[in-house]
């Protein structure tokens, strides 16, 4: 069931876009981890910059989302830069169409 | 704080901004001030102004309300100080164009307009400096300090500045009339160096890092290019006042702050060559390349400067060194970031608060990069003629050129309107449930 609910997440993660790289969060590899404890979710996330003014607005838009998947009961979000995102993260073949060297 | 809010009158400093340099473009294509007039001119008083307080300073002054809390990622000191400040700029300013067309004969004779426009000029720059710096002083680091190093300067410019106007007036006594007498050079290198390029250089260094995804500059090669542009800034201001307090001529002094710019020059060179290396996006965006434009010009000034200089033609060529650098450098970039900025707080604005309830689309789908990039080359291309043809004394070729620059802003600022309008955006992207359209000339926040 849990493991449902955390693909579920995923699922509704993909319309929270990062509006520079222009692909979903989950692709870019934003989403550090998903937990789930009695339908109280808690995801741990990063973005490109500190500071950058859409780090606001790419936690209200991930908030957002979750809190519309069946079975969740509220949603905790918690943005770290430790460990600072890198483009390694990013799913290969979109790392290739965005232009980023392989290893960085 | 992790993420920095909107600056709600970005935006409206942005059209104030773009207005003042189409009238600066307007009033060299009319043969208004130099190089129709002497450098010293009054008509070429109203058209230095107008570009130097009217365009660059206001744009500078509206990407650092923004810019400044994302630098030290805490909120701004205080946004209700941002439209009062703006108000107070633009009514100096016109009092203070006001009283130079009277030095000038144009208006009546009302000396007194010069110091109530540098009273006005002051307390809007003096909010600014407050808001600015006391949020810059929360963590003052890395870029931070330039903008700190940028906001010093500006006050040393206004100061300068404010004694010129009342010593205009006949308000400022013996000591007003000897700073105005001898202490322009030093009035203009706090400002165009001080002001305008520390602070260009430290926003651009975050700005670069930023949009292309780049290692942030090691903070002691930075510290060493603020540290030879602070020292080169604080010689004109000590140096200069205490050489005129001395009588001594200012050459002494204005050639140690030119081989200290040379030096932050070629530091800040380095500087961005190791961004541009550090970079992990590969493709470079419209922004980025036309800012590449703005560093050709800054070198070239720095090489100009060295020539004129060594064949001793400075002083008669001055105009066209103090034009390449006004808008080669500092407009080519503030035009480039200008032209992202708006693209990335109009996405902000509209498509932040829907995101995880719709489809938003990219930044890249709010501007077209192809049809843009040409009123950029156009621009560039014209200043960089209009520079030579100052330096072969060819004013109607100049004039031509001014023409052409100001083709090129009105391109730039309609691909800007474009931007706000969303008219690049396609359905069903462009307005999603929920999603407000943003106003031309500020934030709905």
């Amino acid at each position: 069931m849990t493991n449902e609910l955390v693909g579920g997440i995923r699922d509704a993660l993909c319309v929270v876009i990062d509006p520079e790289l222009g692909y979903n969060i989950v692709d870019l590899g934003f989403v550090y981890d998903i937990s789930v404890v009695d339908g109280a979710v808690r995801i741990t996330m990063t973005a490109t910059t500190p500071g950058c003014p859409a780090v606001h607005f790419l936690k209200e838009g991930v908030a957002s989302a979750v809190v519309r998947v069946p079975g969740v009961r509220s949603v905790d979000i918690v943005m770290t830069f430790d460990p600072p995102w890198a483009p390694s993260r990013i799913e290969p073949e979109i790392r290739a169409s965005l232009g980023f060297a392989a290893v960085n | 704080m992790i993420g920095a809010s909107i600056s709600r009158w970005t935006m409206s400093y942005f059209a104030m901004a773009l207005a003042w340099l189409f009238v600066a473009l307007a009033l060299m294509v009319a043969r208004v001030g130099f190089p129709a007039a002497h450098l010293a001119s009054p008509d070429t008083l109203v058209l230095v102004h107008v570009v130097c307080i009217g365009w660059l300073s206001v744009a500078m002054c509206g990407a650092l309300l923004q810019f400044v809390p994302v630098l030290v990622a805490k909120p701004l000191y205080s946004e209700k100080w941002a439209l009062p400040a703006l108000g107070l700029l633009t009514a100096g300013l016109v009092a203070l164009l006001a009283g130079f067309l009277g030095l000038g004969g144009r208006l009546p004779a009302w000396h007194w307009l010069l110091p109530v426009g540098a009273v006005l000029l002051t307390v809007g720059f003096g909010l600014i400096v407050i808001d600015l710096g006391l949020t810059a002083w929360q963590r003052p680091a890395g870029p931070a300090r330039f903008v700190l190093a940028g906001l010093a300067s500006l006050c040393a410019t206004v100061t300068f500045g404010a004694i010129f106007a009342f010593a205009h007036a006949g308000w400022a006594g013996s000591i007003g009339a000897s700073m105005l007498a001898s202490g322009v050079p030093l009035h203009a290198i706090a400002g165009l160096g001080g002001w305008l390029t520390l602070t260009a250089m430290g926003v651009s260094y975050r700005l670069l890092s930023m949009f292309m995804l780049a290692r942030d500059v090691d903070d002691r090669k930075s510290s060493m290019t603020l540290a030879a542009g602070a020292l080169a800034i604080t010689i004109a201001v000590v140096g200069g006042i205490f050489a005129i307090w001395l009588s001594s001529g200012l050459n002494a002094v204005l050639s140690v702050v030119a081989a200290l710019g040379l030096a932050t020059i070629a530091l800040y060179g380095r500087d961005v060559i190791e961004i541009f290396r550090s970079r992990k996006r590969r493709q470079l965006e419209l922004n980025t390349r036309m800012a590449v434009l703005s560093f050709v010009s800054l070198a070239a000034s720095g090489l100009l400067g060295v020539m004129l200089i060594l064949t001793g033609t400075f002083a008669t060529h001055l105009g066209a060194f103090v034009f390449l650098v006004i808008f080669g450098w500092l407009s080519g970039l503030v035009l480039a970031k200008l032209y992202k900025i708006v693209a990335f707080l109009t996405w902000l604005e509209t498509y932040g608060p829907v995101m995880g309830r719709a489809p938003t689309p990219r930044v890249q789908d709010l501007v077209a990069e192809a049809r843009a990039s040409k009123w950029f080359v156009i621009y560039h291309m014209a200043v960089w003629f209009g520079t030579l043809m100052l330096l072969a004394d060819q004013p109607s070729a100049f004039r031509a050129a001014a023409a052409m620059m100001m083709i090129g802003i009105v391109g730039i600022i309609r691909e800007v309107i474009r931007t706000r309008q969303l008219a690049d955006v396609q359905s069903p992207l462009r307005l999603p449930d929920g999603a407000c359209a943003p106003h031309l000339l500020f934030a709905r926040s």
